[in-house]
């Protein structure tokens, strides 16, 4: 062990502080020696000063050394005094390194702590939107209607306006290809295939999931932060019967609705390029787009389209009502929803393609 | 009918690997004021919350009425939950419903009476409060003070033997705070409520007070009424009561 000896300036503020964190970084002081600050020749001090004291005593603590004073007196020993819990607790945590098994282990009972209570949500979610009301135990009519309007009606523009862009955005990619080869009328059966198989349906969901996720996840994440969930639980009332229910029947009302427009909208816009931009006669367009119109294809966007709606509602209640802390939690729960939405779009879509196009062989028949 | 209305023993509770409340026991009398004090931290609102089922404590029993909520499932729960009131430090009220319609949501969901009764029922409890003009207001148009009271009267809304305050006084200014506790102890005259009221407002402890538990670091250090509170040979309560600092209070919860 070696003693280590700084004297401190007569005033010691930041500058001088700073300055005598170098002395004493330079000192290179190993694990059990000690630095002694006297402070005999110090008169003042300020927080800055006090601050700097902090950091050696942090420094000193990181490098398992000990910091002691001397020579204090007058109002430097009254800050000092003031401020030493700061300089006992400067100590920094010190985390146990984590073996790979161990935080293997620590992520997995993690996720599964998550994936239970998802599992406990969705059952009460179906229980309080299927079974509650048909045993006569209520359903939230009123609250039904708000969402429907809130989730379908305001987002009928925004979605007809997406899905309009999209449809015109293919239409110019694929008459790029396509018309070089005089064959401009078939751009009509790649937008009415592509948007009633898939476009329409995760178009609609990606402004679904961005809308009425993201106000789910927020709202219910607020309500907790709030203690509204709290207060409804306090009351006997089921936070599954009296807002997820409601949100997730509205939602499966709304969803199909949207995606219907959405593939309205993207054949729209596909025919404004094809016929404005590729010259195709509009009967012609619209002949042609019924010739490949597919009742399997809509069907199939349509069953997306509920699976959709029941994933981002769930998802939403989910993260909303896992929020911790305040409105800090409310923004990571809510970016955290989206994220997840996106992702179980596409998961969705793969689980759809790989059971129609390879597990039954085909497109859907119906 | 007994004497005690709600009964915890050996109440242990964590917060992940954080012990929380460790082998809490006590009662609530019928018609008591009932007071859970203590410094920020030390496991009040967490015990408030198992007493109304919010939260399920790691072991122990907490019996209402002689039931055992920690033994209920779900639907017996929430049975016994709509025989309390509960009013929240942030009164908990929500915020898309009018004042009116807060107070009318327990009265709708088991109230069983008609939409004219609810209103005049809704109306009689915003008096009892003193808020009968904030009826058609939204939450997020009243102050601090209103906002409690307008959850107090939720609480109060199907009439409970009981109901559980968390803060009452917390964020009010003096008069308000004051007029808070004049309420609370109308209200334990004129309907015969029992109260458990969280606080560490010491004007309010000793405004109400009958019984008061002390909690310390999830322990409860002290049992009793407010005269031996206050001449209690345990220090941390008399230093409570006495108003005097740790030596480095900002440390001590650290």
């Amino acid at each position: 062990m070696t003693e280590h000896r700084l004297e401190c300036p007569p005033s010691l503020d930041q500058e001088t502080g700073r300055a005598l964190l170098d002395q004493a970084h330079r000192l290179h002081p190993a694990k059990g020696d000690v630095l002694l600050l006297d402070f005999s020749n110090t008169g003042s001090m300020d927080s800055r000063g006090g601050a700097w004291m902090v950091a050696i005593a942090q420094e000193l603590a990181h490098r398992h050394a000990e910091l002691r004073w001397e020579g204090h007196q007058g109002e430097v020993a009254n800050f000092i005094d003031l401020i030493e819990p700061g300089l006992e607790t400067a100590e920094t945590k010190h985390h146990r390194e984590e073996g790979i098994l161990e935080e293997i282990g620590g992520r997995a009972y993690k996720y599964a702590g998550e994936f239970w209570e998802f599992f406990n949500l969705v059952i009460d979610a179906i229980y309080w939107t299927i079974v509650g009301p048909l045993e006569g135990r209520g359903f939230r009519w009123g609250l039904w209607i708000d969402e429907v309007y809130e989730m379908g009606v305001r987002a009928v523009r925004i979605n007809f306006l997406m899905n309009f862009l999209l449809g015109l955005i293919i239409a110019m990619l694929s008459a790029a290809q396509i018309a070089k080869f005089g064959l401009g009328i078939y751009v009509a059966d790649a937008i009415i295939i592509g948007f009633t198989r898939e476009l329409a349906a995760i178009m609609t969901a990606i402004v679904v999931s961005a809308r009425t996720g993201a106000a789910i996840t927020a709202e219910l994440a607020t309500m907790k932060v709030q203690e509204e969930i709290d207060a409804l639980r306090g009351m006997g009332l089921n936070v599954a019967q009296f807002l997820i229910a409601p949100k997730i029947l509205a939602l499966l009302i709304v969803m199909p609705c949207l995606v219907a427009l959405g593939m309205i909208a993207g054949i729209l816009g596909g025919a404004v390029w094809g016929i404005l931009a590729i010259g195709i006669r509009p009967e012609n367009w619209f002949h042609e787009t019924l010739l490949a119109a597919s009742q399997g294809d809509i069907i199939q966007g349509m069953l997306k389209a509920l699976c959709f709606a029941i994933m981002i509602v769930l998802v939403g209640c989910h993260n909303g009502l896992r929020v911790t802390g305040g409105s800090r939690g409310v923004g990571l729960m809510t970016t955290r929803a989206v994220v997840m939405d996106i992702f179980f779009i596409i998961v969705i879509d793969i689980i759809f393609a790989t059971v129609v196009y390879y597990i039954l062989d085909s497109s859907m028949t119906f | 009918m007994s004497d005690t209305l709600v009964e915890v023993s050996d109440l242990v509770a964590h917060y992940g690997d954080t012990l929380v409340l460790d082998r809490v026991s006590c009662e609530v009398r019928r018609g008591e004021i009932f007071l859970i004090i203590g410094g920020s931290g030390c496991g009040k609102t967490t015990l408030l919350k198992h007493m109304t089922g919010l939260l399920s404590p790691t072991s122990g029993a907490i019996r209402f009425s002689g039931r055992d909520i920690t033994q209920m499932d779900e639907d017996q729960l929430a049975e016994m939950q709509r025989e309390i009131g509960i009013a929240f430090q942030s009164s908990g009220l929500i915020n898309s419903l009018t004042v009116g319609d807060n107070v009318a949501l327990p009265l709708r969901e088991y109230g069983q009476a008609s939409e004219r009764l609810i209103d005049a029922m809704v109306r009689l409890k915003l008096s009892l409060v003193g808020m009968a003009s904030a009826q058609h207001l939204m939450p997020s148009e009243l102050s601090g003070g209103m906002r409690k009271r307008a959850g107090l009267a939720r609480a109060i809304a199907l009439d409970p033997p009981i109901v559980f305050f968390d803060e009452p006084s917390a964020g009010l200014d003096p008069i308000m705070a004051s007029g808070l506790d004049d309420l609370i102890l109308d209200l334990r005259k004129l309907l015969g409520i029992t109260f458990v009221i969280v606080t560490h407002e010491l004007d309010s402890i000793r405004k109400v007070a009958d019984r008061i538990l002390m909690l310390d670091r999830g322990n409860v250090i002290f049992i009793g009424t407010l005269s031996e509170a206050e001449t209690s040979s345990v220090e941390r309560t008399r230093q409570f009561f006495e108003r005097r600092a740790d030596e480095f209070i900002t440390q001590r919860n650290v």
